[in-house]
Formats: structure tokens, sequence, C-alpha cells
């Protein structure tokens, strides 16, 4: 009996590794495309719809978080499987997949005109291949509470960093909020981006042509921005805690109106944090031109992009999705429904004409000083680097390194991070 | 009837010897496919460089591990785990024996308060470590207004800005998850011991701390054994809790943190799988050490 239905176990089994075989066959027939995309990138069901019903391409998303997509893509590659059709590829991703061969070049697959409307495809060349469409332009403005500023009499953002903590004092002086400026300092990417804005800030570059650090030395645009970041929080302008707050939770003080400055602020927050729904300050919210010492209000741009997998299955799908999703309309859908801005010039200009994009005339401007953070591309060793940064910011910040402490630990750590 | 009739009658038929063979064929699949092949593996591709940023896959031999012994990173990942693992083996322990030593006095309702102390393990991870990051939040944490309610503090603390401070409250979100492991394994070690021994003992005028300790710990000393080394192998392994309560910082850092760093986000994958086999052997070493000391100490010969 016992040997009977063990046999009859057995045989069943094969069959059981049968059936997901038969579900590509059947994606095949409906030209399904696999998408692999953060949050802000997965498409409501209206777009999804409208995308079938122009392109007969159906889309089926896989959301992950930002930094879990680097997991997957990279081991989905190293396995030669692949992780989507289309994938998330950050500007910061680029130095790595471009080493790696891994995603397909996308010049023939986007129109000239088109890609000349999207000044961030040069974030996602590498020697001379597109590895990536940008469809969400993320650059850095400073973002204000008006409210806050004409409480304390202020009548002008202001320009230079000097500035912007004079006015900081003043609107803490005046009880209007403990910690007007939101930075975060905790050990993740976003304080790490803070600083490299800042360094632009202040006129400099981290590295030169040679990839030699440029911010050891204490006249050193690196360095005084480290050390800004560090006496606006020993002055008590930021708040303690930002030691463990990400770019998004210190948003979240912005957003509660406990925070005066959005000092790293994205570009397409303008937007969430002037929705009533969203933001407890939507009445208040301006932006300005980022902060300058040189006259010059500098700026970095951190976009994100989709690319193809060498190893993706519907390689034409994918194409006619990404073309899709980049069109003047779809970018304006995406703008209002996911908070992302568009990447075209052509639908940013529209947008402002049509009194659509907040502080728009600030967008547009900002956007015509994105300097990208490495003029050579993103090199590989970025996220050994970043890490780095990140931590010796974090213990610059809890008072367990000084600002030339941490500033030659980062160099120590580039240094063993560009070895071969 | 004999020993011999009883072996005979015992002794397997050829075909049961067979059916028994493919009755356990299927775990030596699942074991060799998920378990040693992938070690065998990892230790194998260690030595070699493995970074797919740059062409070929050389032979390096020991090369990945001697980077390891003068990176920076690894030896604060070290030492956090470290502590870690004296913290975590030390606290459930003691405080997983004192809930089994609890709960095996409990008459009445005993299941119920199982039910409650078995409540944390059986939360995810990653839900454990978001509850307390709540009450750890220097803003709106509840561990803030509750020592500045009984007058401990006068202002709100940001507990992960010292260094100390950060591992021991890791530790103790860790030490809340697995406890409730440790004190199933230790109580189902005291109900095994047979109520006799303890009435004879007192009989013979034993008290409870001669009982604990010449009764009690030698017959646990089986599940004592099996609790300490989950407790350092899982210590070893935390992740999830350094990771959401603090993220990357190298105030916390753990091994396994170092791991997922080197292999996925550098992506310098033989370098991660060389120091996820040293923590690997360090966890193996460390529980063999003190399951062997513990059964040589209490067992009865």
């Amino acid at each position: 009996m016992l040997r009977r239905h063990l046999l009859a176990s057995l045989a069943l089994l094969p069959l059981s590794f049968a059936v997901p075989t038969l579900a590509p066959v059947a994606a095949a027939a409906a030209n399904v495309t696999e998408v692999l995309l953060p949050p802000w990138g997965t498409l409501p069901k209206g777009m999804t719809d409208r995308l079938a019903s122009e392109t007969g391409v159906t889309l089926d998303t896989q959301t992950l978080g930002w930094d879990q997509i680097l997991t997957k893509v990279a081991t989905s590659m190293i396995a030669g499987s692949p992780p989507a059709d289309t994938t998330e590829v950050d500007w910061s991703w680029v130095g790595q997949f471009g080493a790696a061969n891994w995603y397909l070049p996308l010049n023939d697959a986007v129109d000239a005109a088109t890609l000349a409307d999207i000044p961030s495809a040069k974030f996602f060349m590498v020697d001379g291949k597109l590895l990536a469409v940008p469809y969400a332009n993320d650059f850095r403005v400073l973002i204000y509470n008006r409210d806050h500023l004409d409480r304390a009499g202020i009548k002008t953002a202001p320009t230079t960093p000097e500035q912007l903590l004079a006015d900081a004092k003043a609107i803490k002086a005046k009880n209007i909020t403990q910690y007007p400026i939101a930075l975060p300092l905790s050990a993740t990417e976003g304080s790490a981006t803070a600083w490299y804005l800042l360094t632009k800030v202040f006129g400099g570059e981290l590295f030169n042509e040679q990839f030699e650090p440029q911010f050891i030395k204490p006249d050193s645009a690196g360095y005084r921005a480290m050390a800004f970041e560090i006496e606006a929080l020993k002055q008590g302008l930021i708040s303690p805690a930002a030691t463990g707050l990400k770019d998004v939770e210190v948003q979240e003080l912005f957003k509660k109106g406990d925070a005066s400055f959005d000092l790293a602020g994205w570009a397409g927050n303008v937007a969430v944090y002037s929705d009533p729904s969203k933001s407890q300050v939507a009445e208040h919210v301006a932006a300005a031109l980022m902060l300058s010492t040189t006259g010059t209000a500098r700026t970095i741009g951190l976009p994100e992009a989709m690319g193809i997998p060498a190893t993706a299955k519907n390689k034409d799908g994918a194409r006619t999705f990404i073309n899709w999703f980049i069109k003047p309309e779809n970018q304006i859908e995406s703008y209002k429904t996911l908070g992302n801005l568009p990447t075209r010039t052509s639908v940013l200009k529209q947008l402002n004409s049509e009194g659509k994009l907040k502080s728009g005339d600030v967008i547009l401007q900002q956007a015509t000083l994105v300097d990208p953070l490495f003029k050579q591309g993103t090199p590989v060793w970025y996220p050994q680097f970043t890490s780095a940064v990140s931590s010796a910011l974090n213990q610059a910040a809890k008072g367990q390194l000084t600002v030339a402490q941490a500033v030659a630990q980062i160099a120590e750590e580039a240094k063993s991070a560009m070895q071969p | 009837m004999t020993l011999t009739s009883i072996r005979e009658r015992l002794r397997p038929t050829p075909g049961e010897t067979w059916l028994g063979l493919a009755y356990v064929l299927p775990i030596i699949l699942v074991m060799a496919s998920l378990v040693f092949v992938p070690l065998l593996a990892t230790v194998f591709d260690s030595l070699y460089r493995i970074d797919p940023m740059r062409p070929g896959t050389p032979f390096v031999g020991l090369l990945n591990y001697q980077n390891l012994a003068t990176d920076s990173n690894v030896q604060h990942a070290t030492w956090n785990t470290l502590v870690y693992v004296v913290l975590a083996v030390v606290l459930e322990t003691l405080g997983g024996l004192a809930a089994a030593l609890l709960l095996n006095k409990v008459r009445h309702g005993r299941q119920w308060l199982l039910a409650i102390l078995v409540l944390p393990w059986c939360l995810p991870p990653v839900v454990n470590a978001l509850v307390w990051l709540w009450i750890y939040n220097p803003s709106y944490g509840v561990l803030n207004n509750l020592l500045k309610g009984i007058g401990l503090i006068s202002e709100n603390q940001v507990w992960f800005n010292d260094h100390h401070t950060a591992l021991l409250l890791i530790s103790l979100v860790h030490v809340w998850r697995m406890l409730p492991l440790t004190a199933i394994i230790l109580l189902a070690a005291l109900q095994a011991i047979p109520g006799d021994l303890y009435e004879a003992a007192k009989l013979d005028g034993a008290g409870r701390i001669k009982c604990f300790r010449m009764i009690t710990l030698p017959l646990i000393a089986g599940g004592l054994a099996i609790s300490l080394s989950q407790s350092t192998v899982f210590a070893f392994n935390l992740f999830d809790e350094a990771w959401i309560l603090n993220g990357a910082s190298l105030d916390t850092r753990s091994l396994i943190i170092q791991v997922y760093m080197s292999a996925f986000q550098n992506l310098k994958f033989s370098y991660g799988m060389a120091l996820s086999v040293l923590a690997m052997i360090a966890s193996l070493l460390v529980s063999m050490v003190y399951v062997l000391k513990v059964y040589r100490e209490t067992r009865f010969d």
C-alpha cells in the first residue's frame, strides 16, 4: 500500500515541474512584458490599461524597493537569467552595469529627437552606448516653507550657505520651529548625496580628472560642505535625530511643518509637498535655486531610468513599453499620479506654460544648471565609495570623528575601492 | 523472548530497506541541493575572483581571505557581531531558562502564557524590528516617553548616537525575538524530568539550589546545548534588526550586513563569499566549544 502511494507520488512529480513551463507559452501569445520597478515607477491601472489598448503590450509588474532591485538584478544576471524584460536603472549603477555588459544598448531603440529632448540621457551613456532611458528627473533644488520665512521677517529665500544659517537661526529664535533645516545624516545614500550636492554648492568637485580626492584640504569644497553640515547640527539647526533618519524620513519633517528648509530637496517633491492630501504645509511650499558660493546655483542630477537586461525574454515588448512610457502624455500622467518629474525638457515647458508645474520657473531654470556628479561617468566603485561617505559622515555627525578624520577616512576608502 | 529473536524480528527485509531509502531520498536531495552543494560551491568560488565588472574569473587562492584580514569595515563588523553574540547568548539563555522554569511551575493556563511568550518569535523579523524602531524613535518613541515619565531622563535621547547603547538596544530586539525559542526548548527538557527525582532529593535533605544544580541542570543539558547553539548561530546571522534600526552604520554593522554590502552592493561576490565562509566557521566553532563543554560538565556517567 505504502509502496503504491510512493510510486504514484514519484510518477506525478515530473508533472508538477512541467506546469510552470506552460506559463510562458500563454504569456508570449498575449505579448506580456515583465517590468521590475520601484514604487514610484509602478504605473496605476489606468495607465497599464491604456498601454495595452494602444500597443497591445500587457505589463506584468514587479514592485521592489530601490536597493532590492539592485540585488535582484545582480543575482539574476550572475545566474544568466532575466530579472525582468525592463528594469529600473539608477544613475549610480551605471558604472557597474556598463562594466558588466548586463544591459542592451538602446541608442537605436529610441529616436534621436526624443533623446535630444532628454538631457539626463547623458548620465546613462557608457562608451557611447545608451544603457537606459530616463523616466524620472531627479535633481536637487532648495525647497522652503514660505510661511516660516514670513513669520521670521525674512523676505527672500537664502542664496548662500551663510544666509541659510542666518535665516535658520532667525526662525529658531522666534520659536517657529525647533530645527529649521531638514537634512539626513544617517548612514544612508540620501546623506551622501546631500554632501555631494553641498560640495557643488561650495564650488568644488569630489575628484579631479584622475579620480584623485579633492575634499581633504580644509579649504576644499567637500571639506567645507561637511563642516557646514556638522556646524548646523551643533548649532541646533538640524535635528539631532537626523543621524538616524533617511532622506524620505527627513522629508516627512518638512511635510509636517517641523522644518523650514528641505536643503537637498528633490525637484519632483515640490509637487508632492504642494498636495494637501500628502502634506500639511501644502499652501506654503516654494522652491528656490540651489545655494551657491560662486554665483552659479549648481546642482546635481540623480535621474532614474529604465533599461533592458541582455537576458530579457521579450525585448521587443520592453522596447515598446519604454518608448510608450516616455511619450509626452505619459510623462505628464506619471508626474500627476506618481510625482515623477518629466525627463523631457519640452514636457517640463509645456507643464509650466499650462501652470501645472509647481514653482515651474525655478524648476526649469535649475534644470539647466544640473551637473553630473562624475564628469567621467559614474565609476564602477561608486557603491563602495558612497557607502564609505555615508558611514564617515554619520560618524562625524555623532561626534565620533572630526571632519578632518572623516574626509581622510573617505579618501582612504576611495583609494581602496579604486584598487583593481 | 530472547534478545536475538527480537533482533531477528526487527531486521528489515530487503524490500523494506529500499523503501526506507526511497523515503529519505527526498530530504537527502533537498539537503544536498540546497545546503551542501551551495556550501561547497561558495567555498570553492571564494578562491576565485568573481566580479561581474571585470573580465574573467581567475584563481586567486587565499587573496580574498588576506584582504578581509586588513579590511577595517570587516574588523568593525566582526567586533560588533561578537558583542551581539555574547549579549544574545547570555540574555537568551538566562531569560529563556527563567521563563521555562516559571512556566514549568504554572499549573493552570500554561498554554495561554506559552502562546503569549511565542508571539515575538512568530512575528517576521522585519516587522519585529519596525515595531522597535518606533519604540526607540527619538521624537515620538515610547522608550523616551517612558523614561521621561519616571524621571530617569529629562529630554529625548537619540539612542543610536552612542555606539555601545546602539549595540545593546539592537541586541535586546534580537533577544526579544529569539528568547521564546530558548524558553520552549528548555521547557520541553524540564518537562521530561521525572518528579520522583526531586522528591527523593528532598527526602535526602537537598534544597532548591542543590536540586537545580544536581538534577535540573544535568538533565536539561541536551536542551541547553541545543538552545546555546541556536542562539549563537542566529546571533552570528543577525541582519534584519541591525539593518532596519540603524542601516549600514559602522556602529552597528554586523558581519552578515558586511557580506550583503560586499556581494550585493559592491558586487564583489567572491569577497562576500569568503567573508560568509569565515562567519559560518566562526559560528560553528563557537557553538561547538560550549556545546562540548556543557555536555562534559553536566552529563551523568
